[in-house]
């Protein structure tokens, strides 16, 4: 599948030249919600790093909406149609609900218009804060906000890095079927980073599992979701059957 | 009726001091650089546009392009400041990209240093380019109209109300730049969140360069219009950064309204305190209104705590690492030994490099201790050598104090002062650190060292040559006997025997405490470490260093003015310690090889000896490039072994 939004092959990466992730290869389709799973340090937060051009490559490459990643500067992918809400969600605390939006709108007028009403018209709660500073809203605001900026700029490949961290469960189940959501009828190729396996699995199609910087499972989200011994000789680092 | 005048009149110096505040509020904004140099860039613009208005000539500020250009016959004010403008945009964007570009991971000590070279390089520029006093004659008249505006009894020039006008509306217009373009809230985004503004597609690039390039040009078109207000000279007028600064402050480097606000008020009170001097007799005659500054910082700090937030304080403040300093004691034997065997044998000028070479070290030993041991960054070295310095003086003269106990009382002078100087280091730190005694040293400089009972006033304070049990420790001597042999080797002793208190304090428990109040305060607190009692007793140590190179540089001169002991010396102290390694005692000895006229600059000019007029503009781009390439630091780069990439 040459024309995946995202193409991920053999993919080392890390820091000061130690790699963390050890050849390893995904893909994101057009329309497709992909959940990437793993323990705390399987190195799921340093992929989405490399893929948004955080973090020098080792080996490996990354094709992102055709072309390659690392002869870039990180802006220039968000401004190719990458959005990623990282785990510190990245707002500007000073700044106001208002602005933030607006630092996420890109386009001529009318498109920064478009991406404003469907930002709010996901978030309706948003509605009634615009004039609040970013750093004062609750936790679960603050997702809410940083998700919508993200989907401000209409992208067409979403990198979303532990949505639920730090939130209600209340919360999470309102915020990930959004994701779904924007999947489906934006047709924007979802890469989920997810602690929660099980609501991650309910929305995604595929699933990928990294244990240790290293690609263990793959396959089809409903399935891996029947498979629960499966997913948890994986989590705890055994090898799979 | 006239102190009504003298508010009004405080105008013009105040509109300078916001405007300049509000630059350092912008680059601060875009880049995380408190730029200690930028006070001295407006200098340059304003110069330049002196200088084309008078000859047509543009006069370029780097060294190996040419000094001139011929451009117009006689250029108009407009053409010439248009002209200027670009200049300006020019090197603001060079600066930026060249300088602070690359150091935007670098430590925050590093920045700095590379700041305080740009400032060093900026004033030799002027000089070299403008004559010592050269364009401050040019100023007859600026840009602005001057005649005298007549409400009442109240006379001011025209020129203080337009100032006035031109800043407000500048301020006007880059708030509602930062509100409602997208420029601005990048800006505002690359503050906040660098790494998320880069995420949504912001270049901080783009930001830094124009945030820097509106700097400039503020920076320059001020005090081009304000010429013939503020005195254009290359001391006064670059250290206009301190009030700026205090500006900026009570806004946290953020808010536009507070630094222009508090740069009138500051430029407003100076001005008033100026005509009280002249009423109430009772009040000394010294640089009282350089004193407020001091005050906004001080008020600042003790009011709000850290004011200037630091975004990685992790990374934003690391120092390279201490090395444990075992072979320093005989390293420091062996240089006594050979240092003592070359004074024996050497001619004049090396055995003066050799003088300067040993106090420089012992300098550099005291911002070791300070900085590179306990994290602290201290700007007022001099400020405390100088209080050491005069002390010596008033103690022999009024007092009748001999040799050893004129200079000790002396030193202890000084460590009250440097306990002074450490009570806002209780409180704050890091750069916060760095502006208060930057502030404090230029209150020093100004009450303290003006006040001629002190220092002798324009003379300068004689002392007495020292002598210990019959010997003559003294420097003087006729002809090739100076400087005296026995006077070298004391200098090499109070070196050595430095070297040795420094690195065994560094291998006791009171060093282990410095550096776990270096690393981590709460950690050091949590641990049991009373971190005040490990503040205050490395700024004692470290002031009774500077103490002893203060009373040493007093008898090396025999004539102790308050020049020797400038805020510039000071600067300078810290910048070539942080470059040579300010987190060991080794580095402290190339510091002082590396200090002026010591044994480099002796080595230097048995080459050549036409190298010196440039001595400090090169030094000023050594500074840089070596901030740039070794922002650890030279002796860092060795002990730091490659575990950094």
């Amino acid at each position: 599948m040459s024309d995946a939004l995202l193409s991920v092959r053999d993919l080392s990466v890390g820091y000061d030249g130690a790699p963390v992730v050890r050849g390893v290869s995904i893909e994101v389709d057009a329309g497709e919600v992909v959940a990437l799973l793993g323990a705390n340090g399987a190195g799921k937060t340093t992929m989405l790093s490399a893929i948004s051009g955080l973090l020098p490559i080792i080996a490996g490459s990354i094709t992102l909406l055709g072309a390659p990643v690392d002869d870039r500067a990180p802006y220039k992918n968000a401004r190719r149609g990458v959005a990623h809400v990282s785990e510190d969600r990245s707002l500007f605390s000073d700044l106001t609900v208002r602005e933030n939006l607006r630092l996420g709108l890109s386009g001529n007028k009318s498109d920064r218009a478009d991406g404003f009403e469907s930002a709010v018209a996901h978030f309706p709660e948003l509605e009634r804060l615009m004039g609040r500073q970013a750093g004062l809203l609750s936790g679960g605001e603050q997702q809410m906000l940083a998700v919508a900026r993200a989907l401000a700029s209409a992208p067409r490949l979403l990198l979303v890095d532990e949505m639920s961290l730090g939130l209600a469960p209340i919360i999470v189940e309102r915020l990930l079927p959004i994701v779904r959501t924007v999947a489906d009828e934006l047709g924007t190729g979802v890469l989920l980073v997810e602690q929660h396996i099980h609501l991650a699995l309910g929305i995604s199609d595929r699933a990928y599992l990294l244990s240790h910087g290293e690609l263990v499972l793959e396959g089809d989200a409903d399935e891996l979701a029947q498979r629960r011994d499966l997913l948890e000789a994986s989590y705890l680092g055994e090898q799979a059957p | 009726m006239s102190y009504l005048t003298f508010l009004v009149i405080g105008l013009g110096g105040g509109a300078v001091i916001a405007a300049l505040g509000l630059g350092v509020v912008v680059t601060y904004r875009a880049s995380r650089v408190v730029n200690f140099a930028h006070a001295a860039m407006g200098m340059y613009i304003a110069f330049a546009y002196y200088e084309l208005r008078a000859t047509g000539d543009m006069v370029l500020p780097i060294l190996g392009l040419p000094a001139r250009v011929p451009l117009l016959d006689r250029p108009t004010e407009v053409t010439a400041f248009a002209l200027c403008m670009l200049l300006a945009a020019a090197c603001g964007a060079v600066i930026y990209l060249l300088i602070f570009r690359p150091l935007r991971g670098a430590p925050a000590l590093a920045r700095v240093v590379a700041s305080l070279g740009l400032f060093v390089y900026l004033i030799a520029i002027v000089g070299l380019r403008f004559g010592g006093q050269g364009a401050a004659a040019l100023v007859l008249d600026g840009p602005l109209p001057n005649d005298l505006v007549v409400w009442g009894a109240l006379k001011v020039p025209a020129d203080r109300y337009w100032l006035t006008l031109i800043v407000l509306v500048l301020a006007g217009l880059l708030s509602l730049g930062y509100r409602f373009t997208r420029l601005g809230l990048a800006t505002r985004a690359v503050a906040g969140n660098e790494r998320g503004a880069i995420l949504l597609g912001i270049s901080p690039n783009v930001v830094g360069v124009v945030n820097w390039i509106v700097a400039t040009m503020l920076a320059g078109g001020t005090l081009i219009l304000a010429g013939p207000i503020v005195r254009l000279d290359p001391a006064t007028t670059s250290l206009l950064i301190v009030p700026a600064v205090a500006a900026a402050l009570p806004g946290r480097f953020n808010s536009i309204w507070v630094t222009v606000l508090t740069g009138f008020a500051i430029g407003m009170a100076q001005s008033e305190i100026l005509f009280l001097q002249s009423q109430w007799s009772w009040l000394p005659d010294i640089g009282l209104q350089k004193g407020v500054a001091l005050v906004v910082v001080l008020f600042a700090l003790v009011l709000r705590g850290d004011v200037l937030p630091d975004r990685a304080s992790a990374a934003g403040t690391r120092l390279p690492r201490a090395s444990n300093a075992r072979n320093v004691p005989f390293v420091a034997i062996g240089l006594l030994v050979v240092g003592i065997a070359a004074t024996l044998f050497v001619s004049s000028d090396w055995r003066s490099g050799i003088i300067v070479t040993s106090i420089a070290t012992i300098v550099a030993l005291s911002v070791v201790v300070i900085t590179g041991y306990v994290g602290q960054i201290s700007l007022a070295t001099f400020a405390i050598a100088g209080v050491a310095a005069f002390s010596m003086v008033r103690f022999a003269d009024d007092i009748g104090l001999p040799f050893p106990l004129a200079p000790a009382a002396g030193i202890l002078v000084a460590v009250a002062i440097g306990q002074v100087i450490a009570l806002p280091a209780l409180r704050v730190r890091g750069l916060n650190l760095a502006i208060a005694t930057l502030a404090m040293a230029v209150a020093i400089e100004e009450l303290l060292f003006r006040w001629s009972w002190f220092t002798g006033g324009f003379e300068g304070a004689t002392t007495e040559s020292p002598s210990f049990l019959g010997i003559d420790l003294g420097v003087s001597a006729i002809g090739d006997a100076f400087p005296r042999r026995t006077f070298v080797i004391m200098t090499l002793v109070a070196a050595a025997l430095s070297l040795i208190v420094v690195s065994n304090l560094r291998r006791s428990s009171t060093g282990r405490r410095w550096l776990a109040v270096r690393s981590n305060e709460r950690a050091a607190a949590a641990a049991g470490i009373s971190v005040t009692w490990v503040k205050l007793s490395a700024f004692a140590l470290s002031s009774a260093l500077a103490g002893l190179a203060g009373v040493l540089i007093a008898y090396h001169r025999t004539i102790v003015s308050a020049s020797s002991f400038g805020v510039f010396e000071s600067l300078i102290a810290v910048a070539i310690t942080y470059l040579a390694g300010i987190a060991s005692p080794l580095g402290a000895v190339l510091a002082g090889v590396l200090a002026s006229e010591g044994l480099l600059t002796v080595a230097l000019d048995s080459i050549s000896d036409s190298a010196s007029s440039y001595q400090f503009a090169v030094s000023g781009i050594l500074l840089i490039v070596a901030a740039i390439k070794f922002p650890e630091g030279i002796v860092g780069i060795r002990s730091a072994g490659g575990t950094r990439s």
